[in-house]
């Protein structure tokens, strides 16, 4: 990468994570960090977030047909219980 | 009676190995400590510890660690062959930058994994399917990564994904063998295939907790030392320059 394409990222993430949408976790409300969010060709680019989310259409009280928003969520951290093993397990080059 | 085996993977040349050695022997045993090298054969043979193995794995020697999917499967299956016929029911896995910080270290990692009533520890451990995570995505984009959890995993959910920093990882035996005996049948990266796997094999594994701050993945922390160990830190990553 050159030192001028490097340059320009530094400066839009910068940009992006100071004065970008704030990007809060639907659930709870907690804030996450900022980004642009730009509308491209029917997709949405995230762009200089520092956090990984989910996107999620958010529930509304009032039925609206000409309008749905689309927010994030966080998942929640890793807390799966062991689950029962097979004796021998499958072979992964199987197919 | 639980025994530790700690794997410690270097690239770097024999007197920085031998001095992050040194530095381990005083928090382990010295016949705990595994070295896997991934650097020249030149080397490798002008290191005088006997527990060693040369991992010879393209795969490990990558360039672009994160688009060329860097792995960890050399050092696993070397490890685990190099293990048979040794009694060690736990493995902890360190780069050569993850410097341990308390004497005990083994028996903290050990209690914390019996509280967590867990298989194995890793930091940073998330859960990053359906999320904007750019390594989950170039791994969605793949055709056989999501058949291949189909295929393995004996869990409901087979689209579940994890990921976890690659250091610093605590293993049961068990665990640790059926990672080593699982091959990746298509490229995976490192930080995404060992939890992804354990998970979909049905073991338990979570995140460090409060240890994790001490870790993370760029810089290099060898000033924070006192302060990391005076905070509580068991371990500190990345430390680059320590070894010289």
């Amino acid at each position: 990468m050159s030192f001028l394409t490097s340059a320009v990222r530094r400066l839009v993430l910068a940009l992006a994570r100071s004065v970008g949408s704030k990007i809060v976790d639907a659930e709870t409300g907690a804030v996450i960090g900022r980004a642009f969010l730009v509308p491209w060709r029917g997709r949405i680019a995230v762009i200089g977030l520092d956090a990984e989310v989910k996107p999620v259409f958010l529930p509304q009280k009032r039925l609206t047909y000409w309008k749905q928003e689309l927010g994030f969520k966080l998942h929640t951290p890793p807390d799966f219980p062991h689950a029962v093993r097979p004796q021998h397990p499958p072979d992964p080059s199987a197919r | 009676m639980p025994s530790v085996l700690n794997i410690l993977l270097t690239h770097q040349p024999a007197d920085a190995v031998m001095a992050m050695i040194e530095w381990w022997q005083k928090w382990v045993a010295r016949d705990s400590i595994l070295l896997a090298y991934g650097g020249s054969r030149e080397d490798f043979a002008a290191i005088p510890h006997e527990a060693r193995v040369f991992v010879d794995d393209a795969r490990l020697r990558t360039r672009d660690h994160q688009r060329e999917r860097q792995s960890y499967g050399g050092v696993f299956r070397a490890a685990a062959a190099w293990m048979q016929g040794r009694d060690f029911t736990h493995v902890h896995f360190a780069e050569y930058d993850h410097l341990p910080l308390v004497s005990d270290l083994n028996q903290r990692q050990l209690a914390l994994l019996a509280d967590e009533r867990a298989d194995v520890l890793g930091f940073h451990l998330r859960r990053v399917d359906d999320t904007n995570c750019a390594h989950y995505l170039q791994h969605a984009a793949d055709p056989d990564f999501f058949p291949f959890w189909e295929r393995i995993t004996c869990r409901p959910d087979p689209r579940v994904v994890l990921s976890m920093i690659a250091t610093g990882s605590f293993w049961t035996r068990e665990a640790f063998d059926q990672l080593a005996a699982t091959p990746e049948p298509h490229p995976m990266y490192v930080e995404i295939f060992p939890p992804t796997l354990a998970h979909h094999l049905g073991f338990r594994i979570r995140d460090y907790g409060p240890q994790t701050r001490f870790v993370r993945n760029f810089g290099d922390r060898v000033s924070e030392i006192e302060n990391a160990r005076s905070a509580g830190a068991w371990t500190l990553h990345p430390v680059k320059s320590r070894w010289g």
